[in-house]
């Protein structure tokens, strides 16, 4: 009830909110910068109403206004400008430019906040860097734009989303930094629904600052403003781009020739027979990488309406955005629709309410199984064989098994069949057959999310706010599995189809109150925040039904429809348990004349996750400024014009468990089948540990910004994180016959440097902006558990142990295995690689094998020889923006990078012998000399060469990537004036067009959370090329 | 305009007043569809559900990937890990060519047990308190108790002596335990059997038709717990003992027995998915097509498929159209047979083709892809037909539904007769013993011998993992000698290298 009546009042405050005004005089004039020349485009607002006009081609304006107004000239990269009309009825302004405006805020949480009084590390991106860009996602528009902030996209899968990492690797556990959209708390996997026209703002809390969010702020916290609206005539906005997408690079592999001619090779090493008997007779073969890589569309339309008076403001978007992936494009689909409104009024003197509401749909077609040694299409398309055809004409093999006989054989419009691999089987499959398969599946999610609030200031400086925010989304899927028959072997074919819906939902809200209270006394200025919130997430709800057995056989026809008989279906529900925070905290806020800076900060949370010892937990943060370019004994000079240091200090808390990990808890699923029927079983399943409490993270911040010749801004920050009472399994011994119970024990340490640098200035009839930034971090796991030094976070199927590992001393994630010091040439080489007592170290080996590294130096190779081999993280990441303006023309682009990390090639599934090859198996040892990094061939393998994981198999994964380029025209404002438009711009754009890497793999740019670095067949990041248009109305 | 905004201010106020009273009782919550262990095995039907949890664990026979039969199978000189590759389970194959080393132990060969074990001690310290009957107390505390005697005697064998445990330990106090002697196990199992016994049923319920099971089926019983105990004593070398338990169990050589066990007529029958709790059935694994298990279950409690059936079929099974021959399922080709234990039947024996395939007799009436280790021989016995596959939820390869035997009658027979040999019994006896077990399967008499009690165990048993212990027990360790078998280390696998981090405990000699 109460929802709808505000919504009520909200839309009639926008009917009532456009009012006309008194009796005016015409006023001209011209607006110009510093070196005389005309600023076309400048706003002229008359202050203190909504009437505006804008400054043409030769900065001239003409506006209405009373004879006693006060004129505000306002342009991007200039300062604002006040001037009295005083009954004059030409007005000339000179407006100065600024690199940095004075006026310019910051979001810092319960607040914003001057820039130039800031005292934290934050980042900020601002919407209109954003304008035009090809984001599908808000994690993408962090890329490349800041510093200290690490995003990795876990796959070209359109609408997937990207690995976030502020200022490292805070914790062992959960590294997502907390999003929070317009003061609502978003989980990480949540924030795809945003629409990117929609932002006004990012900022990112990397250090201290971001405290403020006490338990769910250590992995630091990314703010999100939404457009308000701004008074002044209703503008009418479109921003759309179309273009399609293809990949840009593939993997090599062999083509049948060379395929059949390694293959005789290998068994001939083996000491089989050939087995082709004319491998040129195959000649190229089929190219899987062929079928799975096709052009893709996309498109993205974004309209948005924003207007309102001094008392009302609103802000109303709708956006569309449609994008296929580039693999297997009909099974690979991403498509978002949003709708937002934003508004705000004032009642009265002392109060305003505002709103934010917003309702997303999404429809996603995923490929599936990416990035898996398990099947799935770019998997298939790497290992399977090339003798193979794509569609199976011979009608030799089509009338026999398995084409006849079997069903579930996929087949193109002719009736031929789709290819099966005689050899290469399990999972693998025919990639067409495969979209068969998956035809009619989707996953949908509906997020509507809003907030209200009320502002009341009864008194000049002192306000309270009260907010209430609901998040609501509905999200599943539905698929449809056919009857299939990919290959001779399990577990590639399904003899039962069955269609399968998932229907899930969870609802959160919270409620925010604060108190704050500004107060200015002589040069010293005062703020003080009082709050307090609840934050609730209520559990999941899921239910899973599947029914089987449908009499039909394709997606088409597939439906519930169908009322299979009760013994094939399968109904599952689950509901999750609720997860509660309440919280009170406060802020003291303190500058001498902007000179001195104080902020301290303080929250005291409590979480349904923890013990009854440890329910509530502190969360301080301290951070100071000193601005020595505002002290009286700076000399005046045009070197550095300004200067500020800034130092912070704070703890924040990771509360990212499972409910009721503290507890003893006895759960079923420990069943046994007795009488024939199946018998849920109930046990405990970990001891309780009542003293379980936040991970702390104690972040420490120095720093200088630095304004250099008026135009050149310089950001240093030297950090370090170090985080105690992490939450890791304890490593129960064996006997305890129980999972692992969570405990505090681990320990990491980040500590880094970032570098922040911005240039813009404008040059007669140019302007140019340029920014770069470039952070260096260094992660160490200081503990994990006491005794426990290591554990493994990523294998590769068919190889011992585990590959990526997190020890102590160590970077997180770090490669371990077998280092190989080349290759034995010859016998004499093997025979005299021997250990102390004369015996040789690999009895196994044969000239051609490599030579493996006896680490512990006990003389035989053994899992002790095992050895560190590099880093899944890159030391340093880096990205630069630049764009130009030239008269009507402006051109734009973004590049970033990594480097330092080493990439796992393990996209050859090894236990599937016959599996293709990559390239570089054709530089493999022949004979002496022939290769020191490539093995002979074999697969009996008695030295290991190939089911070792060793430096083998890794690559560097440096690279630099032109992530997007764009050029755009503005028609000329006389032309467009008359069809109404202030804006009318064209542009054709870029993405992904050029990466630099010595990497073999599909893309160097690999996330996944926190076992990165492995690459099982990542889903490579696409190229598009788009076509734009930006009107204004 | 001027009571919309006195509401909205009133109403915000009201929010803001929900928000304050949130306190302490705010952020407590109870959890959903669990239970806090002090509200738990409050009553009969919660002490039964943890009963259940304990007799779980008994499907590490033939459950998951790491299972006993094939692991077991592996390291006897009568299989070969096969698989896809050399590098298609490094536990199975590093105990099959004896390169196991404490890292590619796989753990849960060593946790599992102590799974059950964990299981069964919280139920016997917390059931004296529990509202139920005093019968079904007294039941399922037996039940409890030789289960946990059972897990310890799997123990026993794998590793030697290891850490005893028999009720719940403080967190802490897990890092402190050290290995305790084998004997001191052997004593206290020993104990709890024979105290148990009497509280077991002496036979399950008859069932409701022939064609369905007991509805206690898989349950304890007098008879199974007697058997068991049997080769407890059998493994001890303790011979009279040994032979007096089975005996108990196994009646009249060729009849029915006290418990109503009785050698089934056919061999084939014992595999056959129609014929589970078989008259010759004392201990019995149950699999069941209905657990819907997909991936994320296998290997977790709640699977209840039988996973030999995937692992050991021939690789990429095919048949042409019209052919004659059986239509097995593709396996994943692991434990391939010997071709020296085909070899080893009498051309005449029945088990040999019931036991094992020889692909290459099918001729070209189907073929499949050779795996790793390939000999063309696959362990028959457990490789179903297409038509057995579950049509149900979950993945097919993980809901096959063939029971397994940790004990059946035809093994008590062949214990019995052992231990009367050893133990200077009646020699007519174990002869008519090792007769029953061959006029079965229509084979004349042999004298019965030391000799020819092994050689009948690996023909009448081969494949159901008991091959390894028996050579290792009987001290004929040099059959597996060609394969790496070390002596005064293989005798036992290796402790996993994480289950025994942080505490006092040895690691195996020469590991």
């Amino acid at each position: 009830m109460k929802f709808k009546k505000v919504l009520f009042f909200c839309i009639s405050a926008l009917l009532f909110s456009f009012i006309g005004h008194a009796q005016n005089i015409s006023i001209t004039g011209k607006v110009t910068d510093e070196t005389g020349l005309p600023v076309p485009g400048t706003t002229v607002l008359v202050k203190g109403t909504q009437t505006a006009s804008m400054t043409d081609i030769d900065g001239n304006y003409q506006i209405s206004a009373p004879s006693n107004a006060t004129l505000v000239y306002s342009f991007i990269g200039y300062q604002t400008l006040e001037l009295a009309v005083n009954g004059k009825t030409r007005v000339d302004a000179k407006i100065q430019s600024s690199s940095e405006n004075l006026e310019e805020v910051v979001v810092v949480g319960y607040g914003t906040q001057k820039k130039s009084v800031v005292t934290g590390a934050i980042s900020q991106v601002k919407g209109e860097a954003l304008e035009g860009q090809p984001v599908t996602r808000i994690e993408q528009t962090l890329q490349g734009r800041t510093s200290g902030v690490y995003v990795a996209a876990n796959a070209g899968q359109p609408g997937s989303p990207a690995t976030v990492r502020v200022r490292g690797m805070t914790t062992l556990n959960n590294n997502d930094p907390l999003y929070v959209v317009d003061g609502i708390l978003v989980d990480a996997g949540a924030v795809q629904f945003l629409n990117q026209a929609d932002i006004e703002s990012v900022e990112v809390l990397k250090d201290a600052s971001a405290s403020v969010y006490g338990t769910q702020s250590a992995a630091g916290v990314i703010l999100i403003t939404t457009k308000k609206g701004k008074s002044g005539k209703l503008t009418v906005s479109y921003n759309g781009f179309a273009g399609f997408s293809d990949e840009t690079r593939r993997v090599g592999v062999l083509n049948a020739t060379q395929y059949a001619t390694l293959i005789n090779e290998r068994d001939t090493n083996d000491g089989g027979p050939i087995r082709y008997a004319d491998p040129a007779a195959f000649g190229r073969g089929t190219d899987w990488q062929d079928v799975i890589f096709q052009n893709a569309s996309r498109q993205s339309h974004d309209i948005n309406i924003s207007g309102g008076t001094d008392n009302s403001k609103f802000y109303g978007s709708f956006s569309l955005l449609d994008q296929e992936g580039i693999v297997l494009p009909s099974i690979s689909r991403y498509q978002r629709k949003t709708i937002r409104l934003n508004s705000e009024h004032k009642l009265g003197k002392y109060v305003t309410i505002g709103q934010t509401a917003t309702y997303s749909n999404e429809k996603n077609l995923g490929v599936g199984n990416t990035n898996s040694e398990f099947g799935g299409p770019l998997s298939s398309a790497l290992n399977l064989d090339p003798l193979t055809p794509l569609i199976e004409t011979d009608p030799a093999i089509t009338g026999a098994y398995p084409y006849t006989g079997e069903n579930g054989i996929f087949r193109d419009r002719s009736g031929n069949p789709y290819g099966i691999s005689p050899i290469v089987t399990n999972e693998m499959s025919n990639p067409l057959a495969y979209q068969e398969s998956r035809r009619g599946g989707y996953g949908y999610a509906d997020n509507l999310m809003g907030n209200v609030y009320l502002e009341i200031a009864p008194m000049d400086g002192l306000k309270f706010r009260t907010t209430a925010v609901g998040k609501l989304a509905y999200y599943g899927s539905q698929s449809f599995t056919p009857e299939y028959y990919f290959n001779n072997g399990a577990p590639g074919n399904n003899d039962v189809n069955n269609i399968s819906r998932v229907a899930s939902k969870n609802f959160y809200w919270q409620i925010e109150n604060t108190l704050t209270y500004t107060k200015r006394i002589d040069a010293h200025n005062f703020a003080v925040l009082l709050g307090q919130g609840s934050y609730v997430r209520e559990g999941e709800q899921t239910q899973t039904t599947t029914y089987r057995n449908l009499p039909v056989d394709n997606w088409q026809e597939a439906s519930f429809g169908f009322q299979v008989p009760e013994a094939d279906r399968t109904t599952y529900a689950n509901t999750g348990a609720d997860n509660k925070i309440t919280s009170v905290f406060g802020r003291l806020t303190y500058d001498f004349n902007e000179r001195y800076l104080v902020q301290a900060f303080i929250r005291r949370d409590g979480s349904t996750n923890f013990g009854e010892n440890n329910k509530f937990g502190n969360f301080p943060s301290l951070s100071l400024g000193w601005v020595p370019s505002k002290e009286s004994f700076w000399p005046e000079n045009n070197i550095v014009t300004q200067l500020k240091f800034r130092a912070s200090w704070g703890v924040a808390g990771n509360d990212r468990i499972a409910p009721f990990r503290y507890a003893s808890l006895v759960n079923q699923g420990f069943n046994y089948t007795i009488g024939g029927a199946v018998v849920t079983g109930s046990t405990i399943t970990r001891p309780a540990n009542p003293d379980l409490k936040w991970e702390e993270t104690t972040k420490r911040n120095v720093a200088a910004d630095i304004t250099m010749f008026r135009d050149l801004t310089l950001s240093l920050d030297l950090w370090k994180h170090k985080t105690t009472g992490i939450l890791q399994d304890l490593q129960l011994p064996g006997h305890s016959g129980l999972d692992n119970p969570l405990a505090n024990l681990g320990e990491v340490s980040n500590t880094g440097f970032d570098i922040e640098l911005g240039y813009r200035k404008k040059l007669g009839d140019f302007t140019i902006g340029l920014n770069g930034n470039i952070s260096f971090m260094k992660n160490k796991v200081e503990s994990i558990s006491e005794g426990l030094d290591f554990y493994g976070i990523g294998g590769v199927q068919s190889m011992p142990g585990d590959i990526l590992r997190v020890e102590v001393g160590q970077p997180f994630g770090y490669f371990y295995g077998y280092k190989h010091l080349g290759i034995f040439q010859n016998q004499a080489q093997v025979d005299a690689y021997v250990n102390a007592e004369g015996n040789p170290i690999q009895p196994n080996a044969r000239p051609g094998d490599f030579i493996w590294q006896d680490t512990d130096g006990n003389g035989a190779i053994s899992a002790d020889d095992r050895t560190k081999l590099g880093k899944s993280l890159p030391d340093y990441t880096y990205g630069f923006t630049f764009n130009i303006e030239y008269k009507n023309f402006d051109f734009n682009m973004m590049a970033q990078g990594a480097a330092g990390n080493k990439i796992f090639n393990a996209m050859r599934r090894l236990e599937l012998s016959e599996a293709n090859y990559q390239s570089a198996a054709l530089n493999r040892w022949t004979g002496e000399g022939s290769s020191n990094t490539y093995p002979r061939l074999t697969k009996t393998d008695p030295n290991e060469n190939y089911s070792r994981p060793s430096n083998f198999y890794l690559e560097d994964g440096d690279y630099l990537r032109l992530k997007t380029m764009q050029l755009g025209y503005s028609l000329p404002k006389d032309v467009i004036g008359q069809a109404g438009m202030s804006r009318a711009r064209i542009y054709v754009m870029a993405e992904n067009l050029v990466t630099f890497t010595k990497y073999t793999g599909f893309d160097p740019e690999i996330g996944g959370g926190n076992s990165v670095g492995i690459d099982r067949g990542y889903y490579p990041q696409a190229r598009s090329f788009m076509l734009g248009v930006n009107l204004t109305f | 305009m001027k009571t919309i905004k006195r509401k909205l201010i009133w109403g915000f106020a009201g929010l803001a007043l929900i928000a304050a009273s949130c306190g302490e009782d705010f952020v407590t919550a109870s959890p959903e569809g669990e239970f806090f262990e002090d509200n738990y095995y409050q009553n009969e039907e919660q002490a039964f559900s943890g009963l259940v949890a304990v007799y779980d664990v008994l499907r590490k026979n033939s459950s998951g990937f790491e299972n006993m039969i094939t692991m077991m199978n592996a390291g006897s000189d009568d299989f070969f890990a096969g698989g896809g590759g050399p590098s298609d389970g490094a536990g199975i194959h590093g105990f099959d060519d004896f390169t196991i080393d404490p890292v590619n132990m796989p753990s849960s060969f060593y946790k599992d047990w102590y799974r059950g074990i964990a299981r069964a001690n919280v139920l016997l310290l917390k059931m004296p308190q529990a509202n139920m009957s005093d019968a079904a107390r007294a039941r399922f505390t037996a039940e409890a108790r030789v289960l946990r005697s059972f897990y310890y005697f799997q123990l026993i064998n794998m590793f030697g002596d290891v850490p005893f445990i028999t009720e719940p330990v403080l967190t802490a106090d897990l890092f402190n335990i050290d290995k305790s002697p084998k004997a001191e196990i052997y004593a206290f199992i020993e104990a709890e059997m024979l105290a148990s016994i009497a509280d077991l049923p002496v036979m399950l319920p008859a069932p409701a038709s022939p064609t369905v099971p007991s509805v206690e089926a898989g349950r304890l019983t007098q008879g199974s717990a007697r058997a068991i105990l049997g080769k407890i004593y059998l493994y001890q070398n303790k011979w009279s003992e040994a032979a007096a338990q089975f005996a108990e169990v196994n009646g009249t050589p060729g009849g029915t027995s006290q418990y109503g066990y009785k050698l089934v007529e056919n061999f084939a029958s014992l595999w056959s998915v129609s014929n589970k709790w078989n008259s010759e059935s004392i201990l019995e694994v149950s699999h069941t097509n209905l657990s819907n298990a997909g991936w994320g279950n296998w290997g977790s409690g709640s699977d209840e498929g039988n996973s030999v059936n995937q692992m050991v079929g021939p690789r990429g099974y095919n048949r042409p159209d019209n052919s004659t021959a059986p239509s097995f399922i593709s396996g994943w080709s692991f434990n391939p047979v010997a071709p020296e234990l085909y070899n080893a039947y009498a051309p005449n024996d029945p088990r040999r083709d019931i036991s094992i395939l020889n692909i290459a007799a099918l001729g070209n009436q189907a073929g499949y892809a050779p795996g790793d280790q390939d000999t063309g021989f696959f362990l028959r016995k457990f490789m179903p037909l297409t038509s057995e596959t579950s049509t149900g939820g979950g993945n097919t390869e993980l809901n096959y539904r063939q029971n397994t035997y940790w004990i059946r009658l035809a093994d008590t027979y062949l214990m019995e007769a052992e231990a009367i040999l050893n133990g200077g019994g009646d020699i007519s006896r174990a002869q008519a013993l090792l007769d029953a077990v061959r006029i079965r399967v229509g084979l004349a008499p042999v004298e019965v011998s030391q000799a020819a009690i092994a050689n009948e165990r690996r023909l009448e048993l081969a494949g159901e993992g008991f091959r390894f212990f028996d050579l290792v027990r009987t001290g004929r360790t040099d059959l597996l000698t060609p394969f790496g078998f070390q002596s005064g280390k293989n005798e036992v696998l290796p402790l996993p290298f994480n289950d025994i981090a942080n505490t006092p405990i040895q690691q195996n000699n020469n590991y």
